[in-house]
């Protein structure tokens, strides 16, 4: 914009806060080329950047009758502006990090989960009946929670939890 | 948004934005108004004169113009001449009882003396609409001054009113002349 269009929009910005509804045309016709303009140089994308200039233009005219004629009234315009670009640049970097957020750990297990398991469960089994029938009944009354408080009990499930880990280490070479 | 929605939107909020400088002046003549009572105007009175001031010092910031400024002007000069009389009453009851009401209508004639002085200095220095300014800011500051001035009954608002002419005229006709 050059001087004698900031003059004009200066004075004609003087007479709207001052009443003159005449001067909302010629306010109108010079502001919003130049805050379209000003948004599309703040604002990447189009869309964006006709909401931003949109709404500074509402709330220019909002505050028209409370404008400064001491104040210039173009970086006054262009500060709504800027304001309004910079609402919407953080109003869309928050959505993206909304999106952006960690999904929240999904309940379903994958096939892939519980083909291991079974995998696991027939590795198991397999152990297991290598053992004697005594250290297959504590591991299993010790799997079903069914373990006994004596001192006895625990010495025995110590002893085939080492015999279980020896074979197991035996067949697959960890624990 | 079409241009011509962006153009009746950008209007409304241009027209919403001078009715809310009217509802701000009008606020302001609610706390004369309560200043009034505070000063133990009967508030009967004080409210049906209260919302006749908010009315139209809401009208004229709305409206705009030389109107619109002189209703800062017209509060200011009607609230001085407003307090004149009940400082004079609160003074008066203290020093002289119930016959210092004697002093009311006089102190109202010099009340609108000094606001018709003020407000013709002001309007004469109004490069656009000084009668309007000057109509404005008068009525403005009648309608101010007589929360204190009808203290004195019908006699003190007329008295306000006379001295309100004859000190402005005047002041308005030389300031005119001088320019």
């Amino acid at each position: 914009m050059d001087r004698g269009a900031r003059a004009a929009l200066q004075r004609e910005m003087c007479r709207l806060a001052d009443g003159d509804r005449a001067a909302f045309e010629p306010v109108f016709a010079a502001l919003w080329p130049v805050l379209r303009a000003f948004a599309a140089r703040a604002l990447p994308v189009p869309a964006e950047a006709e909401d931003a200039a949109q709404c500074a233009l509402i709330k220019v005219f909002s505050r028209a009758a409370e404008f400064d004629a001491s104040r210039e009234a173009l970086p006054w315009a262009l500060g709504i502006a800027a304001y309004e670009c910079r609402t919407l640049r953080k109003a869309r970097s928050r959505r993206r990090e909304e999106l952006r957020a960690p999904p929240e750990p999904a309940d379903e297990r994958t096939s892939e989960d519980a083909a291991i398991e079974r995998d696991l469960v027939a590795a198991a089994a397999e152990v297991m009946r290598g053992l004697s029938v005594l250290d297959q009944e504590t591991l299993l009354a010790a799997g079903r929670g069914e373990r006994e408080s004596s001192s006895t009990f625990r010495k025995r499930l110590e002893r085939a939890l080492a015999r279980f880990r020896k074979q197991w280490r035996a067949r697959h070479g960890a624990d | 948004m079409e241009p011509i929605e962006l153009r009746h939107r950008a209007r409304r909020a241009y027209e919403l934005g001078r009715a809310r400088l009217g509802a701000k002046a009008a606020g302001a003549a609610l706390l004369i108004a309560a200043a009034a009572v505070a000063l133990g105007r009967p508030p009967e009175l004080t409210a049906l004169l209260c919302a006749a001031l908010a009315a139209l010092v809401a009208a004229l910031a709305f409206r705009g113009g030389a109107s619109a400024r002189a209703v800062t002007a017209g509060l200011a000069a009607g609230s001085g001449a407003m307090l004149l009389p009940l400082v004079l009453m609160t003074a008066g009851c203290s020093m002289f009882g119930p016959a210092s009401m004697r002093f009311c209508v006089p102190a109202c004639v010099v009340a609108g003396g000094v606001v018709g002085a003020a407000l013709a200095l002001l309007a004469a220095r109004e490069e656009h609409g000084a009668r309007e300014f000057l109509l404005a800011g008068i009525a403005v500051a009648a309608v101010t001054a007589s929360f204190g001035c009808t203290l004195g009954g019908a006699a003190g608002v007329v008295g306000m009113a006379l001295g309100t002419v004859a000190a402005g005229a005047p002041v308005w006709l030389a300031a005119r002349a001088h320019r």
